[in-house]
């Protein structure tokens, strides 16, 4: 709280302390003063305010406080109507706080374009509230004085979760958006379905659940979906669903021959595995079957219908296999048997994808923007032949050194970087693959081109479930928060106080974070920084 | 009719068309929303009530195959499949002989009835493990309607004979053997579990339990089910089969700590090394020497009262753990003795925050005992006669011992005024043990302590080692490389040793650099198979008399209560395995057995049923599909 630079994470843009002096405050009951454009955006500041009042009572053993308290005043104050959660919106605000003497009250005043700025201020106003047990009693200070000006750096500030590899319970992913929201970060991308298993309910074709999830438990049905969109939203939160395609698609997609529409995917089960795909059990769409973009067609109806507010959809398109549409006759007679150059097989991937987009623009209706991993696909040299800069963003997961980021930027494609060897929260675990400290994510520095449009860290899920996710995630991914909102010039060491002090409020929230240093650095922070250097 | 009647019936009339409409409105707002349907003709229509289960596994080849459910087949579900089908479920796998039958019966908890043939102090303690096993039992239903639901059978006796009836502390000599019979008849199941000692017969629960499992498939609700006969005899390979745990780099709370127990007690592990202080905190409240918590704790609320420790012990005695608790000395100990001077007593200990860190510890905050101050030896006796109490453990002791600094002595001695004639300070580490250790004998009523640990050090290596060290009293253990000289020259030397090795036991690697400078702990993680295929009296060729076992370290610099679990386990699981079973190692290709897979998958489960969160070992296809992901 004393620290000048002030104790929020991520590291607000400016920031300036006025009157240094603590004061106690009455947080228990607040009184709001909201002022909206619109009847929405009136009533999305109002469920913020009950956020605000869930937050602070989260953790109060004893809600009394006999210190001479300021009453505390929160005025929201949004300029637009706009409710959309995209790369477009404004997601900046301005924090004002100070004390009245005269009449014993505290106002704190959040102006914003966006509600969703108005919910960064607020998330930041929380931050700047200690508690503190006084004679068994728990009281709130904060600092008398100060100005915060803030808005984030980059547009997208993602996590990825997979819930195909393990089933991961609405609970859990709804911890992590309140991470997310904590750390200001505001996309979460939803890796729906891999060869694994198929877990999204399509009410258009109930097979897809029946003969790729887990269980009949472990789903997620149209309505849980729509209230988790919600549950998102209200913290700043963009969902964006990925099915992938047209690898990494096997469980769900068997039903496809015994309906009488031929085989859907191929390779699906086969062994030896590593013939034919990266991981067990292998599966890749099947191309040469006009049926499967009437099948791909019904799903993403159901996707857009689901996802009616959203302008981007992501396709994967990642780790295609060659050797398993190679093996199928059905492939090689479709493109002609003497015609099996890697060159052929990109062709008929590149194929595939504008017949996929056909199928998706035809379904919503519309033309929004779809996400692609970097794949042989989005080569440099043929990327433009395949596909539009105007329509696909591309995500890349290679490593550092890689210079694909830069290529694919000169030619002017919007990007979402994901470094490999920086940002895969998954990595450490197996095979050749080392964890990445906190301190390597924080340090990880993107392009700042005009097209970059921000970054992402991935939590892939083949070692995680329900039961080890969040301490994997948390507080990792916070760290990639500041890098994708504040960018700043200093390395992680410098921002060690703030971010044990962030890892200590996302466990005050039930996140079932990690420890990264011993509680005797992160309780004395006082000379932390030093401690961990000499 | 009178006019009243006419409203009052009205009236009913009104409240049973609404009592009516809502019971109406609340079974159709219950119905799911989404109806599965096996082909894609029927895509549209929406009859079907509850969604049916979609899979059903068939036993071909010793293995599960899943399959789709379709009309007119029987379904099963894989925990049913799993235990019917060739593999046992158990972990660790006995070392007797084992026969499984091939049927199940569904059993309600009710049903139990505990019986012993003996009395007094062992039968309280067998009292207390019935019940521990009975929640074992109770945690695997997944529909609490289940314990009023009919089964099969009526009664389900559970049985132990000990033949010992004296032995209530588990001692390194204690067999722990059991042999465990269990049969259906005339509508009762009897298991009968006979064993030498109690720890035997908890030992035998915690099989029997493991023959019992929830079947989510019977009935409407799914039941509990237990195979309709078996027999397993089973001993240890190693009597001493630990896992420690640090509570002074993170605190963790005795909830966290029980979850431990818990899991040890699931995989037979039988020692709990609790290292419970350290230079960063000091959180036990001792209560003849408060002063280092009081001083050395991060907080109030994160200590350890002598009544928690207590009651934590007795929590592993039911479960047939032991507890070691361990105050590192000289070295490590730091927050917590610095309050000496105020008492007059002087520095108790040295260097303490002391920097450039790098200098005199290896890693921050440093602090080291002052082995000139006499009065540091009198504290010792108070903690040590305090961790005896507390634990009630007599037969092992773990002074700690490791990475002293000479450094941080050598510095301390120049500024002290007192004449020194050391020319080599190791010598004044090993007249501090040899103090100590006798500090430890009076603590312990002048009786001598048969079995101290150290962790090895320089002073374990030649010439320190017999010069200062009694090896018929003290056991080292092992925590550098398996490739070292270390362990091979303990052994040749007479010494017993605990093997820990930091390239296959250490659980806490793998999560990079804490502090900015120094060398990633001991990157990189060491996976399961990691764990459990180190088996070094193998591949190293040392005589297996001399080791007592084997433990697991989880050090906490990167680890809060909120991911223990998840570090510890299912790793510290495959330990177990190699210290209860050692089975033998292909050490060409080091290939796990699918059955094992198997195996530590049902297990994984089991402890997430007793409340654990531990680590996903794979992608739940890979559990589904046995086989198919290896």
């Amino acid at each position: 709280m004393c620290d000048s630079t002030g104790n929020i994470w991520p590291k607000p843009l400016n920031y300036t302390v006025l009157k240094q002096e603590l004061v106690w405050i009455d947080a228990r009951y607040p009184i709001f003063a909201t002022s909206a454009p619109s009847n929405e955006s009136s009533a999305y500041l109002n469920n913020l305010t009950r956020y605000f009042l869930e937050t602070i009572r989260l953790n109060d053993n004893n809600d009394r406080c006999d210190e001479n308290m300021y009453y505390l005043v929160i005025n929201l104050l949004v300029f637009s109507p706009s409710m959309t959660l995209n790369w477009d919106t404004l997601e900046d605000y301005k924090l004002k706080m100070s004390a009245d003497d005269s009449g014993r009250s505290f106002s704190v005043a959040i102006e914003a374009s966006t509600v969703f700025g108005a919910r960064h201020g607020l998330e930041t106003f929380l931050q700047l509230l200690q508690s503190y047990d006084v004679n068994e009693q728990t009281c709130f200070v904060t600092l008398k004085e100060l100005v915060i000006e803030d808005k984030p750096y980059y547009k997208h500030r993602g996590l990825l979760l997979d819930s195909a590899r393990n089933y991961l319970s609405i609970e859990t992913i709804k911890k992590n958006i309140v991470g997310m929201a904590m750390s200001k970060m505001n996309v979460l991308h939803w890796h729906l379905s891999d060869s694994q298993s198929f877990p999204f309910v399509s009410t258009r074709l109930p097979n897809m659940s029946f003969y790729g999830a887990y269980s009949e438990k472990e789903t997620y049905t149209p309505s849980q979906i729509t209230e988790l969109l919600q549950f998102a939203k209200l913290h700043g939160v963009q969902i964006i669903p990925e099915i992938d395609g047209p690898a990494h698609a096997g469980s769900g997609w068997q039903w496809g021959a015994d309906a009488g529409l031929g085989h859907l995917v191929l390779c699906y089960n086969q062994l030896p595995y590593k013939s034919y795909c990266i991981q067990p059990p292998c599966g890749q769409m099947n191309p040469a079957n006009p049926k499967l973009y009437d099948v791909l067609k019904e799903l993403y109806a159901d996707i857009s219908q689901l996802w009616s507010e959203s302008n981007v959809f992501h396709m994967g398109g990642d780790e295609v296999n060659v050797p398993c549409w190679n093996s199928s006759e059905e492939i090689i007679n479709y493109i002609g048997s003497k015609n099996r150059s890697e060159e052929a097989f990109l062709h008929l991937w590149g194929e595939f994808q504008s017949k996929a987009l056909d199928a998706y623009d035809v379904a919503s209706d519309s033309q929004k923007s779809i996400i692609l991993w970097t794949s042989t696909l989005t080569d440099p040299k043929t990327i433009e032949k395949y596909l539009s800069k105007n329509r696909y963003v591309i995500q890349t997961w290679v490593r550092k050194s890689d210079h694909l980021p830069a290529d694919l930027e000169k030619l002017g494609y919007r990007l979402i970087i994901s470094t490999k060897d920086s940002w895969y929260l998954d990595h450490g675990f197996w095979g050749t693959t080392t964890y990445y400290s906190w301190q390597t994510i924080y340090d990880n520095q993107i392009s700042n081109g005009t097209t970059v449009l921000g970054g992402e860290v991935c939590m892939w899920g083949e070692l995680v479930d329900n039961n080890n996710i969040e301490s994997r995630i948390w507080p990792r991914a916070a760290a990639a928060a500041e890098r994708l909102w504040s960018n700043p010039t200093t390395s992680a060491v410098r921002a060690a106080s703030r971010f044990f002090s962030q890892n200590d409020r996302l466990a005050s929230r039930g996140i079932r974070t990690s420890s990264v240093v011993p509680e005797f650095c992160s309780k004395s922070n006082y000379d932390c920084e030093n401690y961990l250097t000499k | 009719m009178k006019q009243g009647e006419l409203r009052r019936a009205l009236m009913v009339a009104t409240l049973l068309c609404l009592f009516l409409f809502f019971y109406l409105y609340w079974q159709q707002s219950s119905r799911p929303l989404q109806t599965l349907v096996l082909t894609y003709k029927h895509v549209y229509s929406s009859n079907e009530k509850n969604r049916p289960p979609q899979w059903t596994w068939l036993c071909v080849n010793q293995r599960c195959e899943r399959h789709h459910v379709t009309e007119n087949v029987k379904i099963v579900s894989l925990n049913t499949c799993s235990m019917l089908c060739g593999s046992t479920q158990l972990w660790p796998q006995p070392t007797g002989p084992v026969t499984l039958g091939s049927k199940a019966i569904a059993f309600n908890p009710q049903s139990f009835q505990f019986e012993t043939n003996v009395n007094g102090a062992v039968r309280t303690l067998l009292s207390e493990a019935f019940s521990a096993f009975n929640e074992s039992v109770q945690s695997l239903m997944r529909n609490d309607d289940f314990v009023n639901q009919k089964t099969d059978f009526l009664k389900f006796i559970v049985r132990a004979t000990i033949k010992d009836s004296d032995v209530v502390r588990l001692k390194l000599s204690t067999d722990e053997s059991y042999s465990l019979i269990l049969k259906y008849r005339n509508g009762q199941s009897i298991a009968n579990i006979t064993a030498r000692t109690f720890f035997g017969v908890r030992h035998g629960l915690e099989t029997l339990s493991q023959l019992i499992w929830w079947d989510n498939y019977h009935g409407k609700n799914g039941a509990l089910k237990v195979l309709k006969g078996a027999t397993v005899e089973d001993a240890p390979i190693f009597s001493y089969r630990g896992l420690m745990v640090d509570t002074a780099r993170n605190f963790m709370s005795v909830e966290s700590l029980k979850r431990v127990l818990v899991g040890m007690a699931a995989s037979k592990l039988n020692v709990f090394h609790w290292h419970l202080s350290d230079s960063q905190s000091f959180p036990m409240i001792l209560p003849n020497v408060p002063q280092l918590a009081k001083t050395g704790s991060y907080s109030p609320q994160e200590t350890y009262s002598s009544e928690e420790v207590k009651a934590l012990v007795e929590f592993a005695r039911i479960r047939g753990i032991r507890v070691v608790l361990e105050v590192d000395v000289p070295a490590h100990a730091g927050n917590g003795w610095a309050w000496g001077p105020q008492e007059g007593l002087g520095e108790l200990a040295v260097c303490i925050n002391e920097r450039p860190w790098s200098l005199y510890c290896g890693e921050p905050p440093c602090g080291q005992l002052n082995p000139e101050n006499p009065n540091v030896y009198d504290i010792l006796q108070k903690i040590y006669r305090d961790l005896i109490e507390l634990s009630g453990e007599k037969e092992i002791f773990h002074l700690g011992g490791d990475e002293v600094s000479l450094e941080c002595w050598a510095q301390h001695l120049q500024k002290s005024s007192t004449p020194n004639n050391y020319t080599d300070l190791h010598d004044l580490w090993g007249e501090f043990t040899v103090k100590a250790l006798m500090r430890l004998q009076q603590a312990n009523g002048g009786e001598r302590i048969p079995h101290v640990i150290l962790w090895s050090s320089k002073l374990t290596k030649r010439p320190y080692l017999s010069k200062f060290l009694d090896k018929n009293q003290v056991t080292v253990q092992s925590w550098g490389a398996s490739q070292w000289a270390d362990t091979p020259d303990l052994i040749a030397d007479g010494y017993k040793v605990l093997v820990s090795h930091v390239d296959a036991w250490y659980l806490d690697c793998g999560f990079g650099r804490w502090r900015e400078t120094g060398d990633a702990a001991c990157d990189p993680y060491r996976p399961w198979q990691t764990i459990y295929n180190h088996r070094p009296w193998q591949q190293l060729r040392l005589d297996k008399k001399k080791i007592v076992g084997g433990e697991a370290c989880l050090w906490t610099e990167q680890v809060s209560e909120w991911n223990l679990d998840s570090r510890l386990w299912p790793r510290a699981a495959a330990l177990a395995e190699r210290l209860w079973t050692d089975p033998q190692l292909d050490t060409t290709t080091y290939i796990i057995l699918e059955d094992v897979y198997t195996r530590l998958t049902t297990h994984r489960e089991r402890l997430i049923s007793r409340g654990l969160k531990p680590e996903a070992m794979w992608p739940s296809y890979c559990t589904q599909n046995p086989g198919m992901c290896l």
